[in-house]
């Protein structure tokens, strides 16, 4: 009874950061609309300006492409998706997708401070570095670096020039960690709400619709889903019929199923019809809530 | 003389073997859980291709050697990548470390009835600097040659790992097994006439007893002769597990604890050394059986080609159909 209270109230505090300005940290685009689009364009629609940082350059992710076009086709696609949900701005750093363990932590670390302190976001979102099972470790190294590097903009030792030309430390009151749904253990709440992210759903029902066209607008990474995902059906000696003409509809409407079926997966025992699902540091990430009351 | 690293491998298996061999008589080990596990089924397929950091990693007590000669015996054809040279593994020199470790684990894994050892001879216990990319692009080329249905490595989320050759081996294969199937990653392969390739099966494996232990989806029932293989499999790493001074260090514990045992005195101490490890073998495939309800198991983490695409997982459930 506790806990639910405790996650209802979390829950509710999300229309709290509705305000303030947002950066998000990515890995690349299609995992963060699927696993954070609503809630992003639940902030924007209530008012929130938003800032996206791209930092792997989606080199990887085409079908029958180069990685050169499908690095420049992703980040047009990205930005445009990222309009869609409200975004303002998208800053890629261009970092090579599926290599990004060979970018030093530091040096992720550090321009994601620069840009922490230059925005002053009230909500940072970032990949979960805690998640398992998610084969895809780019969000690992991606969130282990906006990880740290939350933690370290408030203190001014860290990027001394920086903090001596004006960017002074700042302190993000709000995290949301995403992943996709697939560690079996991320509903459990850890020992303690101090210091520890805790499970939270975000009712998106009003938000899919567009969720869902922005997610469609990634026509490259869409195109190479739907043939991995044919492929690898057929070598299990399976089809689905809706794959039979892999076109843009058929693409679309797989989209479509994948971000349902997701939000559905999302929802789960939360009462909500469709939802996201995160981790969340808000004001009992510092305090906890016996001092609070 | 023993070396720091050889003597702490050597007291820290004596104590491993204390401890188990104590659990086993006393009927209990920390850390058991009796939740029922779904038994598996070995999928369709050929090629296994089995990646471990270490010689004796395909059979230990969290190693897959029942599972392996299972799936042998199902049909497959296995392949061992052994990712690192093992040199600090036993009580010798470097470079005879590495030799004689090689051999045992072709000697080992022919138990098992696999096909062949590919050694990629990266510094065994150096391997938290070593460039991963160039390791999974040594993994992705194997997948791609060998072009395996199932892949089996070590869990890469496994709680209080402390060894960097298994986590950074188990990341390295954790991409690999996905990013051998793109065109767009290392295509200079197909200079060779290689050609992508995604294996339709993940899985994975981790220690029972660190943390959390290993958190399993699936169990694999083993018979008694898969059982049977995994003992002698172990039984192969003679460098570093035939030990006949185990025996007396056994029956010291006990006897300070006023107990003994009456095979153990029968039997000199090599003798007692192989009888440890079939103890050893049997009783961790007991330990998993029982989570699944069966005689002796292996569990392990499964993913199939789908599971990074959880919002799909129940369409392709209700839409999916067979290829005539």
């Amino acid at each position: 009874m506790r806990r639910r209270l405790f996650l209802q109230i979390l829950s509710a505090s999300l229309a709290r950061a509705a305000a303030g300005k947002t950066v998000l940290i990515v890995a690349s685009d299609a995992g963060w609309l699927a696993c954070a689009g609503g809630a992003v364009a639940k902030m924007t629609g209530d008012g929130a300006s938003a800032i996206l940082v791209r930092v792997g350059n989606d080199e990887k992710e085409s079908w029958g492409l180069t990685p050169e076009e499908t690095a420049l086709r992703n980040r047009t696609e990205g930005e445009r998706a990222a309009k869609l949900l409200g975004i303002q701005e998208v800053i890629s750093f261009g970092y090579r997708s599926s290599e990004l363990r060979d970018v030093p932590h530091t040096t992720m670390r550090d321009r994601l401070i620069f840009l922490i302190r230059h925005h002053r976001p009230a909500v940072l979102f970032f990949p979960n570095p805690h998640t398992e099972q998610d084969r895809n470790l780019d969000r690992y190294y991606v969130g282990a670096a906006a990880e740290d590097a939350w933690h370290c903009a408030r203190f001014q030792n860290y990027l001394p020039a920086a903090s001596h030309s004006g960017l002074a430390p700042h302190i993000v009151s709000e995290v949301y960690y995403y992943s996709p749904p697939v560690d079996p253990r991320r509903r459990e709440p850890e020992s303690t709400a101090t210091f520890v992210p805790q499970p939270v759903r975000v009712d998106i029902g009003g938000q899919f619709e567009r969720k869902l066209r922005a997610a469609q607008v990634l026509r490259t990474v869409n195109r190479s889903t739907a043939m991995r995902l044919k492929q690898s059906l057929e070598a299990a000696g399976r089809r689905l019929p809706i794959l039979d003409v892999v076109d843009e509809s058929a693409i679309d409407k797989l989209v479509e199923e994948n971000l349902r079926g997701l939000a559905a997966v999302c929802s789960e025992g939360s009462g909500y019809q469709l939802a996201e699902e995160f981790r969340y540091a808000g004001i009992e990430y510092d305090i906890p809530a016996k001092y609070l009351r | 003389m023993l070396r720091y690293a050889d003597s702490f491998r050597m007291r820290l298996l004596l104590h491993l073997r204390a401890y188990l061999f104590i659990g086993i008589f006393t009927g209990g080990v920390a850390g058991q859980v009796q939740s029922r596990l779904p038994p598996g089924e070995i999928p369709a397929g050929k090629i296994l291709l089995v990646v471990q950091p270490h010689h004796d990693d395909h059979t230990t007590d969290y190693g897959m050697g029942g599972v392996i000669a299972r799936f042998v015996e199902s049909g497959y054809k296995a392949y061992y990548v052994r990712a690192s040279n093992d040199e600090k593994d036993g009580a010798n020199s470097y470079a005879r470390n590495d030799i004689i470790n090689l051999k045992e684990t072709r000697d080992g894994t022919r138990i098992l009835g696999m096909e062949d050892v590919i050694s990629l001879n990266w510094r065994n216990d150096f391997m938290n600097p070593i460039p991963l990319n160039e390791l999974r692009e040594q993994l992705i080329f194997l997948i791609r040659k060998y072009r395996p249905d199932v892949v089996l490595g070590h869990n890469p989320w496994e709680h209080y790992q402390k060894n960097p050759d298994h986590r950074n081996v188990a990341r390295a294969l954790v991409e690999a097994y996905w990013l051998a199937g793109y065109d767009t990653v290392h295509p200079e392969h197909f200079k060779l006439g290689l050609k992508p390739h995604a294996a339709a099966h993940f899985y994975e494996k981790g220690r029972l007893d660190w943390g959390l232990g290993q958190i399993s989806n699936v169990a694999l029932e083993l018979s008694e002769s898969q059982v049977q293989k995994k003992e002698r499999a172990i039984a192969a790493h003679r460098n570093v597990y035939h030990n006949p001074g185990a025996k007396r260090a056994i029956q010291d514990r006990l006897a300070a604890m006023g107990m003994h045992v009456p095979e153990l005195d029968a039997v000199n101490g090599d003798e007692a050394s192989d009888l440890l490890l079939h103890w050893w073998m049997n009783w961790v495939s007991r330990d998993i059986g029982k989570k699944a309800g069966v005689k002796y198991a292996e569990d392990l983490y499964h993913m199939d080609a789908q599971d990074h695409l959880p919002g799909l997982k129940a369409y392709i459930e209700a839409n999916a159909r067979r290829i005539p």
